[in-house]
Order: structure tokens, then sequence, then C-alpha cells
């Protein structure tokens, strides 16, 4: 079980209900510009996640083989932290950095092969679940200590869980706040009011849920869900300063350009499981494309020998270089990853299903793929369930593995059918330089169908909140989604249920179909897993049909690193590199 | 009062020139037959890296002219993605499959990596949009340049103190930041959301941005030559003769000026092409799917260490074209103002 989250369009996670570490083997000569042939990447297999004992639970961190502690490390990525407050915060490159400061009740603690576990981080185990699953109770552990020294306290707790319900949260997971009895009506801690179902007492906390959620544990290892001190909690602002019960705090911070972190004194190693917490001092640097990172890393000078990427990735331009040289494809990690990268259709603006089916048959998906590098970083997705999800049907409605170039004549015959021939359709894409070519293809292609493209290049670290607005004035957006934990619910329910729609939600379609909202209800209702598992693969072919999204593809993420990095493990719970691994080598 | 040598009030061409013929051509007759013009065209005939130069930038001019044409007759055309279209020209990593950038008989130039447009089209298309761009910016700032370089140096005063104030200005200003800060206002003020940024809007812009950047240097050149010329006694005499002042302007002063003129903006047009490609560099210029020189060899410089051959067309044919045109701009100056080569 893992959950990822939403992802940035060359953003990370991994895994579907999987740590699947692929291997990617070299055919031949694939050098220079006269081989054909990519490397082959194998089908991945999936593995659970354990949940771990109240033994796994106490730390300190097992220690990663060769570790030495000290030095700097460095990162090089493109763009900035949108949200640090965990309540905002739903990015999983966000999520991969915040684990040197944030912590949460559980987490996910990763071995130096690489196997996750669900433990407690903050409370002493991965949570009692009693009621058959709708009551979950969990014990703080002693000796836990924010920056300034204060102890955390299970006050503490109980304020991160209701200031959830605030009106200014508005951009991270909304699991509690559906799933708690009286979330509903409750409008948060500010006003002086609790939340009846969450009862506190002693080093306790319990949850009471209007369902059974088996899942409740995994869902607070989101780091979304990470304590938050009431005595400290600064509203708004504290999206921009989070305060630290973690190994490391924030030191200093430039907007846009890059952020300090070092040791927070008051931290105990033995009360972590999962960070080992090797180096002294983290350097964040933003604003690099992946070209540029990709080129230092295969340079590998200076301070670029201790950095590495949490987002970027090798860049298209370099996969033939890097992929195909031993020396340096040794310092990639690759993952195969359960996110599906679509183009979300705003069906508020295009109405007619029509213009929405002729969208996807026009869709260039093949050059696509080859703009992001070819076949050994991107696979072509027809559905929106990915393959390595419980809940995939494997059904291609559009053509796209029979005509993966498009199918413009199709596409002009449905748009002519509609009367909407020149519809023109505003597609917002996250600005980078590979992004810019795909427009190129993009609006290629969909010229050649009949359309009248306009695309726009929004800046990537805002790009979520401004698509997540009900009232955005685009047709079209390049989103992705990873699902929280290996479901067809954690993909089907957030974005496409007729209750999801909010200012910030993540059902960008803004879809909300009758037989869709019900064939919902039924396959969460569905108790074994199996029979769910089909009713969401039969649920995501009756979207397609609606044609909300066009499928665009499933991403494999190769992380590139400097030579001196040490520990770089992929964490398949949080779907990201696990920082809290990661020592500077002498 | 009268200065001992009269002559010097005369155009320097002149004074030099008739010193120079009388001992090259012996006959009289025809040192008296020739121009100031014919003197210097006879002159840079005889300069050989001048005459080559040339003969090199007006083929970029005919090419980037007549790009239409070309691409017509050798059948592709810079939009169309041939990689992507047809099957085996790109492999999977989107890079050329044949050596060289994927030259054939079919692409001469090879084939784009990623994208797959043909890089002979593109490349002259691109020629095409930088050439225009430069042109016309260099045609608007000397313009410009030459109307406000001349009043404040004729006027003087208050009016000379404004103008260098604002020169002064223009001199220091981070144009570049400038360019990249204020573009985007400038597209969200006057295109609608649901547009596409016209590619005439993006090249007006252009072109006024280094316009308005550019005139300063010229004419603050200009407005020292006029103050230096409108005290001569030719201009004192046309004064009392009770010319006007745009006469004076045009048939006293402007005559003398038009080889400055003419050095500063041959010198200014490579500057501009080089300008241009920077911005498109920075993608604040032209961007895709214009064909540009400037964008081409961006992408170039994603690309060069797996596929070399795709930057040096453009790289190389910008190397050539500005060079020469620089030493165009030596010969015309040399040519025109045999002064200054000694």
């Amino acid at each position: 079980m893992s959950f990822s989250r939403r992802n940035f369009l060359i953003a990370t996670g991994v895994a579907a209900g999987a740590s699947t570490v692929l291997s990617a083997c070299s055919s031949g000569d694939a050098g220079g510009s006269g081989a054909n042939k990519a490397p082959s990447v194998d089908k991945a297999k999936a593995a659970t996640i354990a949940v771990g004992t109240k033994a796994d639970s106490t730390g300190a961190a097992p220690e990663v083989p060769g570790a030495v502690k000290g030095g700097t490390i460095y990162t090089l990525d493109q763009i900035d932290w949108d949200h640090l407050d965990p309540a905002q915060l739903y990015s999983s490159y966000e999520g991969a950095c915040s684990v040197l400061f944030l912590r949460g009740l559980t987490g996910y603690k990763v071995d130096s092969k690489g196997t996750t576990t669900l433990v407690g981080d903050l409370a002493t185990d991965a949570g009692t679940a009693t009621d058959g699953g709708k009551t979950w109770a969990f014990t703080l552990k002693d000796n836990v200590k924010w920056e300034d020294g204060a102890d955390v306290t299970i006050e503490d707790v109980r304020w991160t869980f209701e200031r959830l319900f605030a009106s200014f949260v508005t951009q991270g997971p909304r699991y509690p706040q559906g799933w708690l009895i009286g979330g509903d009506k409750y409008k948060g801690p500010y006003e002086g009011k609790h939340l009846d179902s969450i009862e506190v007492s002693g080093k306790t906390i319990t949850f009471k849920l209007k369902e059974a959620h088996a899942d409740f544990n995994f869902m607070l290892a989101m780091r979304g869900y990470s304590i938050v001190p009431k005595k400290h909690d600064t509203k708004e602002k504290y999206d921009k300063r989070p305060f630290s019960c973690g190994p490391y705090k924030i030191d200093s911070r430039s907007i846009g350009k890059g952020a300090t972190l070092v040791r927070n004194t008051h931290w105990v190693a033995e009360t972590d499981p999962l960070r080992n917490a090797y180096p002294d001092k983290f350097v964040f640097q933003f604003g690099f494309q992946s070209l540029a990172s990709t080129d230092r890393y295969i340079a590998d000078q200076g301070n670029d020998q201790f950095t590495l990427s949490l987002l970027n990735e090798v860049a298209a331009e370099r996969i033939q270089k890097v992929m195909t040289d031993p020396a340096l494809k040794k310092r990639v990690l690759t993952q195969v990853d359960t996110t599906c990268y679509y183009f979300a259709i705003n069906t508020k603006r295009v109405t007619d299903v029509k213009v929405r089916q002729a969208l996807n048959w026009a869709w260039p998906a093949q050059q696509l793929k080859q703009i992001r590098g070819g076949a050994l970083s991107t696979a072509t997705a027809t559905t929106i369930i990915s393959p390595l999800t419980p809940g995939h049907k494997d059904f291609d409605l559009y053509g796209k593995k029979t005509k993966p170039t498009g199918d413009p004549t199709k596409a002009k015959a449905l748009l002519k059918e509609a009367g909407k021939e020149g519809q023109r359709v505003v597609i917002a894409m996250q600005q980078s330089d590979n992004s810019v070519k795909q427009a190129v293809a993009i609006k290629s292609a969909l010229t050649k169908a009949g359309f009248t493209p306009v695309l726009k290049q929004v800046d990537k670290t805002s790009f979520y909140s401004q698509i997540g607005q009900l009232d955005n004035e685009y047709d079209m957006f390049a989103a992705g989604w990873g699902p929280d934990w290996p479901a067809g619910y954690a993909v089907i329910y957030p974005c496409f249920d007729g209750s999801q729609i909010a200012d910030g939600g993540v059902n960008w379609p803004q879809l909300n179909d009758t037989s869709v909202n019900k064939a919902i209800a039924t396959a969460t209702a569905e108790t074994d897993p199996d029979k769910a598992a089909k009713l969401w693969g039969d649920i995501d072919e009756q979207i397609m049909r609606l044609a909300a999204v066009v499928p665009d593809y499933n991403p494999i993420r190769n992380y590139f690193h400097g030579s001196k990095v040490g520990g770089v493990v992929y964490d398949s719970g949080n779907t990201c590199i696990a920082l809290g691994k990661v020592f500077a080598a002498k | 009062m009268t200065p001992p040598t009269p002559s010097a009030a005369a155009p320097l061409e002149v004074t030099e020139e008739s010193a120079e013929k009388s001992i090259t051509s012996p006959s009289p007759k025809a040192n008296e037959s020739r121009s100031p013009g014919q003197l210097a065209w006879r002159r840079f005939k005889r300069d050989r890296t001048g005459v080559i130069s040339a003969g090199i930038v007006i083929f970029f001019f005919v090419i980037a002219i007549a790009a239409p044409l070309i691409a017509k007759l050798y059948g592709k055309d810079p939009y169309t993605t041939y990689g992507q279209d047809i099957p085996g020209l790109l492999n999977d990593f989107a890079y050329p499959v044949k050596p060289n950038g994927g030259i054939s008989s079919e692409f001469w130039f090879g084939i784009e990596p990623q994208l797959g447009r043909d890089v002979f089209t593109f490349l002259l298309y691109g020629i095409r949009t930088s050439l225009l761009l430069a042109t016309a910016a260099t045609v608007l700032t000397t313009l410009l340049g030459v109307v406000i370089g001349v009043t404040a140096g004729y006027l003087g005063g208050k009016t000379d103190y404004l103008i260098g104030r604002v020169i002064d200005i223009l001199l220091s200003f981070p144009s570049t930041l400038f360019f990249i800060a204020f573009m985007p206002v400038v597209y969200n003020l006057f295109v609608p959301f649901d547009e596409d940024v016209p590619v005439w809007l993006r090249a007006t812009c252009l072109i006024l941005a280094l316009t308005a950047f550019g005139w300063a240097s010229i004419a603050r050149l200009l407005r020292g030559q006029v103050l230096g010329l409108r005290e001569r006694e030719f201009v004192e005499a046309a004064k009392v003769t009770g010319a006007s002042p745009a006469r004076i302007i045009f048939k006293e002063l402007l005559p003398n000026l038009w080889t400055p003129i003419l050095i500063q903006s041959t010198l200014m047009l490579p500057a501009y092409v080089t300008a241009e490609a920077g911005l498109a560099f920075l993608g604040v210029g032209i961007i895709d799917p214009t064909p540009d020189w400037g964008v081409m060899i961006q992408r170039g410089a994603q690309f060069y260490s797996d596929d070399i051959t795709f930057m040096i067309f453009p790289g190389v044919s910008m190397i050539l074209f500005v060079l020469a045109f620089n030493l165009l701009g030596d010969s015309v100056r040399d040519a025109l103002d045999p002064k200054s080569k000694r």
C-alpha cells in the first residue's frame, strides 16, 4: 500500500501500490546518433507496504551501510515549494523535501534496499483500529520536541487535525474532512470549538469515523497530516515558515531561489525511526531546469558531487547520453510510477462530449512521448487508472495504440458532427523548456484536426493553484494524479466525483455526471477487493467515454545525482527519494 | 576671427580625396569628374576583404528574401515535423537515426532532434526572421538617432541638456532585464486571454524595444559632430544669408554626417542580429514555432552533446554573417573616411 499524491508534471512519484524498481537493460550500442533502439523497461511488479510493529516504530533509524555523518547535501530543482503548511501541502515534491522538518503520526520507514514499511513516527506505533476500522487510536511518543525545545503535546496533535477544517485551508488532501463524524459542520478550532469526533486523553488521541477505513493510518502518513504546534500556528502565514519537530529546521529561505536547513538541536534521534539525518546541513537550490541539472551531474564538479534532485529528472535531451553510459547510469535511480498524467478537459467550458472525444482522437501521443525522451521515460496511457494500480482495465477507446500519432480525420469528422469546426481550445501547460516543444506538437496535431489551439505556459509553482480555481479560463490543462494509496478509489473518487468539485479541489474536469457519481458510490461500498477493482475499471471506461480527460502518459522516473551522494533510496510510500536517509560521502 | 584654413569647412572626403587623387591619377579631367561617392566606391572596390564580406552579406540577404522560393523548390517547409510524421527518421530517444544529425539527400542539413523539423528550411526562415527584425530595428534606430542627435546638437541649450540626460538614462539602463520583465506585461495588456500572442506583435515589440534602447548611442555621437560643425563658417554663412534651420540641418549639416551614420548603422545591424538571437535564446523574443536563428541556437545548445550537427549550421552561419557584416562595416568606414585608416 502506498500513497502518492498530486504530482507536478516533471515531478516525482512512483509505485503503484508498489515499490517497483525496474531494471532498464541497455540494448546494444545506443550511443551516438546512429542507434534507434532504446533500452527497454521491464514490466514493474508490485509489492505491498507492510504495517510495522511497535518495535519498528522506535528509533533510532537503522544505519545506512557506509554512511558518514556531517557535510552538506545540495539539491538542484526547477521550482520553489508552493506550500509548507502541512494542511496545504499535497505535492510529492514538497513532501519529499519537508520530511526533514515535518513529522506526522505515522510515516514510512525505508531500509537501505528500498523496502518500505508503515510505522509510527510521532506515534508509538502505526495505530490501533477498533470497531471494525471506524475508530482509530494513536499514542504520542515521549521526548519529542519542537525546535524551541518545547514538548510536542497531544493538544498540538488535536489542533493539527482540527485546523484542517479552517476556511483558509484550500489546497491539501481532504480525506479527514469527509471521514470524521461531524466534519461537514465543523469550522475549525479558531473560534474555540473542538471537534467531538477527535478525543484526547493522556497521550492518546482517538479518531471516530463515519465509515470504516482500514487505510486510515496510511492516509495519516501523508506529509499533509504533519503536526502543527498550537502555540506557533500563524494560520495563513504558517505556509511560509513552518515550525520544525524533525532533525532540521529552516535557517533561511529566499522565495524562488533557495533555502538552507540546519540541525534542530532539540531533535532526539532515538524517537525517530525514519530519519538518519547524516548531513549537518541541506542547501536547497531552485530555478534550475532539468537540462541544466543533468549537465551539472554529468560534469560532476565541486559541490555538485554532493547534489541530488527531488523533482528534476534526467533531461529528455540527455536520456540517450546518460542511460547508455554505464558510469553515468550508475548514478541514476530509475522507478516506474503509478501516476497518470492527463490533460483534464474543463467540462464546464467544453460542454460538448463530441468535442472532447475529438480532442482524444487528435492527440499526438507518440510525438509527445518522443519529445519527453522516448520509451525510457514515459509509457503512453490510454486509461486513467495506471496499469500498476489495482482496478486497471485495459481498454483503448480512442485508438491510441493503433494510431499513436493521432487520427485527425476521425477528430475532424466528430467536430463537424458537433458543428464546432475551428473550436478554440485554451490549453494550460506547466512551463518548462520541454513543454514549449510539446506545445508545438500539440498545436500542430490539433490544428490538423480542425481545432484552434491556444497554448499557454503557466508558471509551475502556482500551476495547480491556478487550475484548481473553478472559474479558471482554461479549456484544458496538463495535470497528473498519483493515487494516495493503491486502489481505484484513490484515483477516481477525488478527481471525478461530483461532490469533490471545489475551489482548490482536484476534480479538475469539474465532472459531475449522475451515472458516474452513482457508480462511484456503488464501487466505494463494495467490500470485496476483486469485485471493487472490476467496478473501478468500468468507471474508468465510463469516464473515458465522456472524455473528461485525455490520458497522456505514465511516467518512468530517472533521478540523477552527484557521485558523492550516498544512501539514495526510494520511499515508495511517499513516492519520492527518502531524503532522511541521504548522506554526503567523504 | 577668420581661421587661417578656410578649406576645413568643406567636407573632409573631398579635400582628402583630391589630394590622393592627384597622385594616383595624373589626368586632371578624371579628377574633376568624380564625386566623393564615386571616389569612396573606388576605394571600396580595391578593398578585397570588404568586397568578399559584401558578397557574403548580400548572399545572406538574398537567401533570406528568397526563402519561400528556395523552400518551394526544395519541397519542404519549416513547420512540418517530418521526423515525427515519417517513421524511421528519429530513434527511440528522438535523435536522428542517420549519422551527422540525419543529413541525407532528402534533408540536406539533417533534421531537428525531438520535433523532427527540417533544419535547412528552418534555418532559411530563421535567417529571414532575424534579418527582417534587425534591418527594421536598424532603420528605425538610425532615423530616430539622427533626428534627435542633430536636433540636440543644433538647438543646444535646454533641449540639449534634456536630451542629454535622457540619453544618459537609456545608456545606463539594463535593457535585456527590462525586456524580460516588461514583455509579458505588454502581451497581457494587448492580447485577450484566449488568444495566442500574434507573431506580428512579438516582432513589433522586439523592434520597438531594440529601437528604444538603441538610438541613444548614435544620437549622442551625432550631437557631438553637430556641435563641432555648427560653429563652422559655412554654417554661419548660411545663417547670415537667412537660411532656415531646416535648410541648415538638411543641406549644410547632414551631408557632413553621412559617414558616421553609415558606419554606425552597418555596425548596428549585426549587433541587432545577435541581440535578437540572444533574446530568443532567453525565451522572450520570437518563440516556437516561428523559425528564428536564436531559437535554433538555443535548441542546438540543448542537443550539442549528442547531435553537434544541429548546432553547427545555425551557429556557423551566424558567425559568418556577423563577422562578414562587421568587416563590411570596417571597409565602408575606410572607404568613406580614409583618414581613419592611418
